[in-house]
């Protein structure tokens, strides 16, 4: 089982896709089983308040009746067998459930999925539902890219489309500012060339996965040639001191920022 | 180009292609307009390559990401096989390539008549040699000897009679039909899912024969099954083959790799099913309307052997026209 895949496409770009989990496609499931059990139900309200007896074909008196109960059964079997195969065929791949997941059917070799593969997941379904879905599940968790019976043979993966926020990995009071939001403002409160911030900006992020003998190697290189173009020697000063000064420059920038911001708003909120 | 240039200069193409695909993501492209549709055709391989300058450009992670998912999503949106909707292309399937994929998967059909068979005549013999047998395949109420609480063969009929035929006709195709689709999605147990389908209704078939001619009834009961049956069963034994076909491109892959096979024996056999609904239909009708009707019997096996004949007549004939001119697939060119 993995979390991603990559597919190549026709445009030579390798494009990597989240494949849904376990759990995304389970609870996907049950909302459309849950649906078409609502239909079930609402189907067999139906004979009820028409009155018709489904245990006894002796309850049925009336051609229109016989015709209701024939419709009806139609309807049922259409529920069963088409319920899926309807909505990713109209859909592109999503039934309500897969909906309301942010999930999608796509061909395992990328691209929307076609209609012989609706067909083989959907009836291949009567297998993975077996045990409640157990089986489903098992294969799920051996196959790599978390495919059930259905997807093996249909040739589909299931795909997560919600972008997911990598923010969170980040320590989000320590994080600086991104790339982009550096402003000339904060440059010169640091006094660095853009690529000079950058460069300690990616250090200063990093430097958690980083062994003390890596950072007390890489940091001296980094830091030298902008310690020189300022005019001070780097040489006898310890690791603790050089990374106190590259936090220094990254708060400044951040309060340069802030500052500049809170400036901005207040003149907004001024007009 | 900086990285902070590569964004300033794209996000205007990322945020258009969102929108596009937002507005094509319930119902596919259908939802867009031709001038719309052009445009994503023209920003998707944009984005794409965007992915990979993103990548190299080490732009922050959920940017990149972002990108990534708006590429693959219209990826999926544009790269797909054509739409099956036309009715001329059901046309075509029932007049030519149905036909033709049933002639190329016969020796799967031929496999499923002869487990059929074998699980018939074994059933019937040993029903006939030990009349008790019967009750393993027949249900116990169906007691023939005793006709007092019991029911004759003309009381199966009566009964069925009794039973409106359009609920009937549905209840028939339904559960015929989803037979056959549970015959189909078996068959990737290795096709034993499969075999235990065929041999369970050809023992019950069997069982039920041998029961009936022990009580020499044989020409009632045959009367009875063979109107609808011979179609009936011939339709459920060739989705039978699909899920043999299935199973066993699972279990003798050959020279691929096992889940290459399992998803070429797929393709090839699902629409070996698709194609026995109509004959389900025409089998539901058959049984719910002429098999309980008062024409005598001999008519009525008449019309069943003649139907299936046709049937299996149809598949074995049509579609044979060789690929000639005007039948060959022409390129549609633009001329300008």
């Amino acid at each position: 089982m993995q979390d991603f895949d990559l597919i190549e496409t026709p445009e030579n770009v390798k494009l990597q896709r989240r494949l849904a989990g376990i759990g995304s496609r389970f609870i996907a499931g049950l909302l459309d089983n849950l649906l078409i059990a609502l239909m079930y139900i609402v189907l067999l309200l139906l004979l009820l308040i028409l009155g018709i007896n489904i245990l006894s074909h002796m309850g049925i008196s009336t051609a229109l009746e016989m015709w209701v109960l024939a419709i009806m059964i139609f309807v049922a079997f259409l529920i069963y067998w088409g319920y899926f195969v309807l909505f990713e065929m109209l859909t592109n791949g999503q039934s309500p459930g897969k909906k309301y997941m942010k999930i999608r059917v796509v061909m395992l070799e990328g691209g929307g999925i076609s209609l012989n593969s609706i067909a083989i997941r959907n009836l291949l379904r009567v297998v993975d539902a077996i045990g409640l879905y157990a089986v489903a599940g098992i294969t799920m968790f051996v196959t790599h890219k978390v495919q059930r019976l259905g997807d093996l043979a249909a040739g589909t993966v299931v795909i997560s489309e919600e972008i997911p926020d990598y923010s969170a990995r980040y320590d989000k009071k320590k994080r600086v500012l991104d790339d982009e939001a550096i402003t000339s403002t904060a440059l010169e409160a640091t006094g660095l060339k853009p690529e000079e911030y950058r460069l300690l900006h990616n250090y200063w992020l990093r430097r958690e996965q980083l062994t003390i003998e890596a950072r007390s190697q890489i940091l001296p290189k980094l830091l030298q040639p902008i310690l020189v173009r300022m005019g001070q020697s780097i040489s006898g000063k310890s690791l603790t001191f050089l990374e106190e000064y590259v936090e220094g420059l990254m708060d400044k920038a951040r309060n340069a920022e802030k500052e500049m911001k809170r400036e901005a708003n207040d003149s907004g909120a001024k007009k | 180009m900086t990285p902070a240039r590569f964004l300033k200069t794209r996000t205007s193409a990322w945020d258009r292609l969102e929108a596009l695909i937002k507005k094509a993501s319930p119902r596919g492209v259908r939802a867009l307009t031709d001038s719309e549709l052009r445009e994503l055709t023209l920003l998707y391989p944009a984005v794409a390559v965007d992915v990979a300058r993103a990548r190299m450009y080490k732009i922050d992670p959920n940017t990149q990401n972002r990108i990534n998912q708006l590429a693959i999503s219209a990826h999926g949106l544009l790269y797909r096989r054509k739409s099956v909707k036309s009715i001329q292309v059901i046309l075509t399937f029932f007049r030519d390539t149905y036909p033709r994929l049933f002639r190329r998967l016969w020796p799967y059909t031929a496999l499923a008549i002869a487990v059929f068979t074998i699980g018939f005549i074994g059933a019937y013999i040993s029903t006939v040699l030990t009349p008790s047998n019967a009750y393993l395949f027949v249900p116990g109420q169906l007691d023939l000897t005793d006709n007092e609480s019991g029911l004759s063969s003309k009381d199966i009929s009566e009964r069925f009679r009794l039973i409106p035929k359009p609920p009937m006709a549905a209840g028939i195709m339904a559960n015929n039909i989803s037979v056959a689709f549970n015959a189909f999605a078996l068959g990737i147990t290795a096709g034993i899912g499969t075999c235990y389908i065929i041999i369970y209704n050809a023992m019950m078939l069997g069982g039920f024969a041998a029961h009936f001619s022990n009580h020499n009834l044989a020409y009632d009961f045959w009367s009875f099954i063979i109107p609808h049956g011979i179609l009936e069963i011939f339709a459920i034994l060739v989705s039978a083959a699909a899920g043999l076909k299935l199973g066993l491109s699972f279990a003798i892959p050959g020279r691929l790799k096992r889940s290459a096979s399992l998803r070429i024996g797929a393709h090839d056999s699902v629409l070996l099913v698709i194609g026995t609904v109509p004959m389900f239909v025409v089998a539901g009708l058959i049984e719910s309307v002429i098999t309980p009707s008062y024409i005598p019997g001999f008519v009525k096996i008449a019309l069943g052997v003649t139907l299936a004949s046709l049937t299996i007549g149809y598949l074995i004939l049509a579609g044979r026209r060789p690929v000639g001119h005007g039948q060959t697939y022409k390129l549609n060119v633009p001329e300008n």
